[in-house]
């Protein structure tokens, strides 16, 4: 919302800088977030006459002007500008003006005539023709004949004012105004707020009266208050310079007398006005309605739209002629040749006004209006200031009478507070006179007796409602500085509680602590991803119902995740293509997966851990050491089998499996998903469940007792097929050393054609140990001997 | 005689180790054998003691007793001497060039929000807050409604929403978890609640996607004044004991009153430098006291109990801690970025 400095001014007695006003502005809640000098790039400009103008001696295409700049002082200035003559009125930029454009005006010679300045255009003063006559002119800015010679140029042409844009939060729709920020002035300068003139002179000698003109009918609870005036021979032409000056400081532009009177009350009063051609309201009947399903109407941004009856419309006798409070509509509006207008002074329901505005994409000045909501009571401020506005302007005669069809109540509201309530949720003591004070300062007549204060708050106070509400106005004029220096301890007044972290955020931390120390990189990547991600990772739809979103930036952050593994492949895939190497990455996040389509209810959001891994020399066996390491961590009781995850390749992954439930895979990505994701082919990819592991009970320690006898050791080496696998082999082994067993490694793995066909040859170094005892040879070979046979037996091993 | 003779002994093998460089160092074996071996010119000199007469005997044998000494200390010392030299020379010989790689697996790194969030969870765990997660695809009801923000409600307007449905949607704020959990706890209780929050938004400054810290306390008699003194601990213990905040007016629905909270810039610690764009402060949280409107609506009664609330961008934070100014590193993962994260 902008406003400006001098418009304040016309409304309270301003006796602050615009810098201090800005200041105490922002601290009470109306946060300025720029301040506007109009004049930033005005300064040593200057009204001149040019007195004289002679040709240049040495370029035929410039000419030397002698040039009365105010004060008895003339210099000269050299110009190739062709519109300039003798005698006229032009501003004139003398040494150190620093123009809108950038241009820096220093003295100069031109082709050995010296130049004191230069002659500005509109453009190089920041404005055009509509601002001002002449402006937009492809030469140099005529000014008219009566200007002040030496006045300053942002005097003469009102651009001296000083605009703020103020950042207004949706609980406060009355300060979308000039108005509403000016009671805000008051209550922070301790001020009253001036009178506006909201008078008007009716056109005495006519016997018309506004029934003559139009009549209304409301016929939709959309409609909270329609008011209309009309006003008669009208005359639409360029506005004063004061009027121009106000819609340009907030970045309207100017166009005409009714026109620029409308847009001077929404911004002044907040209040949107729609101004009719009399002549074309059929039968100068307004009915307020929805629309009919299917009514058409074309409108003033050049658009057509079909109407449903969820759009509310002003209507004439035939058709629509405005969407209400939205835009007016092509054939009803007011032209140049407009000679009685009915002028409507509006407040519509602001969710009906939300809803059309969204739905047909149009946002107006009005719409943003009255989407904050409108108070009921400003439709009146807003027509009486309008029509005042004609009457100053001398552009109609307004017609006796005006409409007003009020559907909502709008009184003075009693609250009653306490003030040892509002204390305790400031947790700081107000002064009782203080809050009395502040309070009235705001427009809200309050009175203290006793623990009460008695709030009469004003209609256009909606968002004023109860203790908490109070305190937020008492403390934001007393001043959050209050809190500065405050002398509180920690929870002084707060029941002790214990905090718990989050279950498995803990798991999670001890987790990601060893893969940090391991040499991973921990990644954060968007959870949204494009629709393809199933297709890219050869998932099936059925069990990974994807959540789209049905607003999304783009096509490639349109859907939630299914997987991490894109995540990761995608994060693979940019760092091999800037140039990074050997990546170890994980990243713990959620997976979302629909339970049905369309979705009713919300998805299912599982909690992962992924890690991925590109790098010369690392392989599955590496990835698996890894894998046990953090399982280490859990009290997971689980064995691996072959894995059936379809992006992973099926000869070279496992999945981690805990009874029956699957709780990670790991494993070489399949090929087909290294292509579509443009990675390796030795890509290593895991997941871990950690939604499951966290449901595991607490991992238990249990030391047994350590012998005090020396372990023997034994080497043992087979020859077994292809098709044995070690973990049978060690299941063997340990159950046939049986409770001299202490431990089993598999040392060496060695593979050749000398070996036979599908054969290899495995060396196993076997520890074993008696609590009691020292284990004699005998002891000891006869195990070993047990170990062997069992492994010939079982799996069909040969001893090397 | 005899005295004469060990003395003439003495003065040459004693010459003779003096003679001995380190180059020949073995010859001090040499003549260690000669002088002390079975058949060593001292062992000679002992043997001939039985042809002495016995008042001779002892003054000789204490005679060839000094030369022993004086031959032993002499070699010993020069023994020593060159065990030194060998030992210097061996440890010259096994020098490194310590300034070569080291080996082995060099440690990975965090991803900076998730660190900021793990200190963040530390800080409030001990002053009595309870770590909570809630679903990041939410409905309207928790995401809005609930925190008093009805359908097509001006204040909808400050957040840019992902829509799923007309009733489900991206969460756009971690408050969306306050409501289920005022609706399950009983009070009094604090709780924080991190995670991934989403709006529609995409430019220098914003990412769809980004991370937010919650906190909710609910009690019977906490105020402003608690609000204060915990924020202050919170980002004193976060960004260092110099640090002050400054509460400011502002509007959240779920809040009554509404602050922003300004911290002192870190960087600069308040004098004004390009992080805080010159004002020595930053805009880093919204806060407030709980609408009792919000209360109501999840079960909670709002004469018996209040609550503050307040809520801060995660990515900021963690671009401020490590002085990252450029979003798109966050979530773009690349391993030079993270690398610098040790």
């Amino acid at each position: 919302m902008k406003v400006t400095y001098n418009w304040l001014k016309e409304m309270v007695d301003i006796d602050v800088s615009p810098e201090t006003l800005a200041e105490k502005l922002t601290a009470a809640g109306m946060e300025v977030e720029e301040i506007i000098y109009q004049n930033k790039h005005l300064h040593d400009v200057v009204v001149g006459r040019i007195i004289k103008i002679e040709k240049h001696p040495e370029a035929d295409r410039l000419v030397v002007c002698r040039v009365d700049i105010g004060g008895g002082v003339v210099t000269q200035i050299i110009t190739a500008a062709t519109n300039v003559f003798e005698g006229a009125v032009i501003p004139v930029s003398l040494e150190g003006a620093d123009l809108v454009n950038g241009v820096k005006i220093q003295k100069a010679k031109m082709r050995g005539v010296e130049s004191c300045g230069m002659f500005c255009s509109g453009e190089e003063l920041g404005i055009d023709e509509n601002y001002f006559e002449g402006a937009g002119v492809n030469g140099i800015l005529i000014l008219p004949n009566d200007m002040k010679i030496g006045m300053p140029i942002d005097k003469a042409l009102m651009l001296d004012d000083v605009v703020y844009d103020i950042n207004i939060t949706p609980n406060r729709s009355d300060c979308m105004s000039v108005v509403g920020i000016a009671r805000e002035v008051c209550a922070l300068l301790g001020k009253e707020q001036k009178k506006i003139n909201l008078n008007y002179d009716i056109d005495v000698y006519s016997k018309d009266v506004i029934r003559n003109f139009v009549n209304v009918e409301v016929n939709t609870k959309n409609c909270l208050r329609y008011m209309a005036g009309a006003i008669t021979n009208v005359k639409i032409e360029r506005s004063p310079l004061w009027m121009r000056a106000r819609l340009n400081a907030v970045g309207i532009k100017p166009i005409n007398t009714m026109v620029d009177i409308t847009n001077y009350v929404l911004v002044e009063f907040g209040q949107p006005l729609h101004a009719f051609d009399q002549n074309n309201i059929g039968g100068q009947k307004i009915n307020v309605r929805q629309a009919v399903e299917g009514e058409k109407i074309a409108t003033l941004n050049h658009c057509e739209y079909t109407l449903n009856n969820d759009v509310m419309v002003i209507a004439d006798e035939n058709r629509p002629m405005v969407i209400a409070g939205i835009i007016g509509g092509t054939d009803s509006c007011i032209t140049d040749n407009t000679s009685t207008c009915v002028l409507e002074s509006a407040v519509f329901d602001l969710k009906s006004i939300r809803i059309t505005s969204r739905r047909l994409g149009v946002r107006t000045d009005s719409s943003a209006r009255y989407e904050k909501g409108v108070n009921v009571a400003n439709a009146e401020l807003g027509l009486a200031r309008a029509l005042h506005l004609v009457t100053k302007l001398k552009c109609g005669k307004v017609v006796r009478g005006v409409i007003d069809i009020c559907n909502q109540k709008n009184d003075v509201r009693e609250i009653t507070c306490s003030i040892k309530l509002i204390n305790s949720i400031l947790g700081i003591e107000v002064p009782t006179s203080e809050m009395v004070r502040i309070l009235n300062s705001l427009g809200i007549v309050t009175k203290a007796f006793g623990d009460k204060l008695d709030c009469k708050v004003p209609p256009y106070r909606e968002d004023i409602e109860n203790d908490y509400d109070v305190a937020e106005e008492i403390i934001r004029l007393y001043g959050y500085n209050h809190y500065d220096n405050l002398d509180y301890n920690i929870f002084e007044k707060a029941t002790v509680t214990e905090g718990q972290y989050h279950p498995r955020l803990l798991l999670e931390k001890n987790l990601r602590k060893i893969l940090v120390e391991n040499g991973y990189y921990e990644n954060v990547s968007y959870t949204l991803v494009g629709s393809d991600i199933n297709n890219k990772l050869l998932l099936d739809s059925e069990e990974n119902k994807i959540v789209k979103i049905s607003n999304p930036i783009s096509e490639d952050i349109s859907c939630m995740r299914t997987s991490l593994a894109h995540s990761l492949f995608q994060n693979i895939n940019y760092n091999l293509s800037v140039g990074n190497k050997s990546l170890r990455i994980f990243e713990c996040g959620r997976t979302y997966k629909a339970k049905n389509l369309p979705l009713v209810e919300l998805p299912v959001e599982r909690n992962m851990l992924a890690i991925a891994v590109c790098e010369d020399g690392y392989d599955f066996f590496h990835l698996k050491g890894i894998i046990e390491n953090l399982l280490i961590e859990t009290s997971a009781d689980y064995r691996i089998e072959i894995s059936k995850k379809p992006y992973l390749h099926p000869g070279v992954s496992a999945d981690i499996v805990c009874g029956d439930a699957i709780i990670g895979s790991f494993g070489k990505i399949h090929p087909v998903v290294a292509k579509n994701y443009d990675i390796p082919v030795n890509v290593l990819y895991a997941e871990l469940d950690t939604e499951y592991l966290v449901t595991l009970p607490a991992k238990k320690i249990m030391v047994k007792a350590i012998s005090k006898f020396p372990i023997v050791e034994r080497d043992l080496a087979i020859i077994v097929d292809e098709s044995v696998t070690v973990e049978e082999l060690l299941l063997s082994i340990k159950s046939s050393c049986g409770k001299l067993y202490y431990s089993v490694n598999l040392f060496d793995i060695y593979r050749n054609a000398g070996l036979g066909e599908n054969k290899k040859s495995l060396a196993f170094k076997i520890k074993l140990s008696d609590l009691d005892k020292t284990l004699t040879d005998e002891e000891v070979n006869n195990v070993i001997k047990k170990v062997l046979k069992a492994l010939q037996y079982k799996h069909g091993a040969n001893l090397r | 005689m005899l005295v004469e003779k060990l003395e003439n002994l003495k003065q040459e093998i004693l010459a003779e180790i003096d003679k001995v460089d380190y180059s020949l160092r073995k010859t001090l074996t040499e003549i260690r054998v000669k002088v002390f071996g079975k058949s060593g010119h001292l062992t000679m000199f002992s043997k001939g003691m039985r042809e002495l007469s016995a008042e001779e005997r002892p003054k000789v044998g204490s005679l060839i007793n000094s030369v022993r000494n004086a031959i032993e200390e002499r070699l010993t010392a020069k023994e020593k001497e060159f065990e030194n030299l060998e030992l210097n020379e061996r440890l010259e010989r096994e020098k490194v060039d310590i300034t070569e790689p080291s080996k082995g697996v060099l440690k990975g790194a965090y991803h900076p929000i998730l660190d900021v969030t793990d200190k963040l969870m530390d800080i409030c765990v001990s002053l009595g807050f309870s770590v909570v997660e809630g679903p990041e695809v939410e409905s309207d009801y928790y995401n809005f409604e609930a925190m008093n923000i009805p359908k097509n409600h001006p204040s909808r307007d400050m957040q840019d929403t992902f829509f799923i449905n007309d009733n489900i949607l991206l969460r756009s704020q971690t408050s969306a978890v306050q409501a289920r959990e005022m609706e399950t706890r009983k009070p009094p209780f604090k709780i924080i609640c991190p995670g991934k929050t989403y709006r529609n938004d995409s430019d220098s400054t914003h990412s769809p996607v980004f991370h937010q810290l919650e906190g909710l306390v609910i009690d019977e008699n906490v105020s402003m004044a608690d609000l204060k003194s915990m924020l202050t601990n919170l980002m004193k213990r976060l960004y260092g004991e110099d640090t002050t905040i400054r509460f400011r007016p502002s509007f959240f629905p779920f809040t009554e009153p509404s602050i922003e909270v300004d911290v002192s810039c870190p960087s600069c610690h308040g004098k004004g430098c390009t992080t805080c764009k010159g004002t020595g402060m930053l805009e880093l949280l919204g806060a407030g006291i709980v609408n009792p409107k919000v209360l109501e609506m999840s079960g909670i009664d709002s004469k018996k109990y209040r609550g503050f609330a307040f809520g801060f961008g995660l990515d900021r934070t963690a671009m401020i801690l490590n002085s990252i100014n450029n979003i798109r590193y966050l979530y773009r993962n690349d391993i030079r970025f993270l690398n610098q994260m040790k």
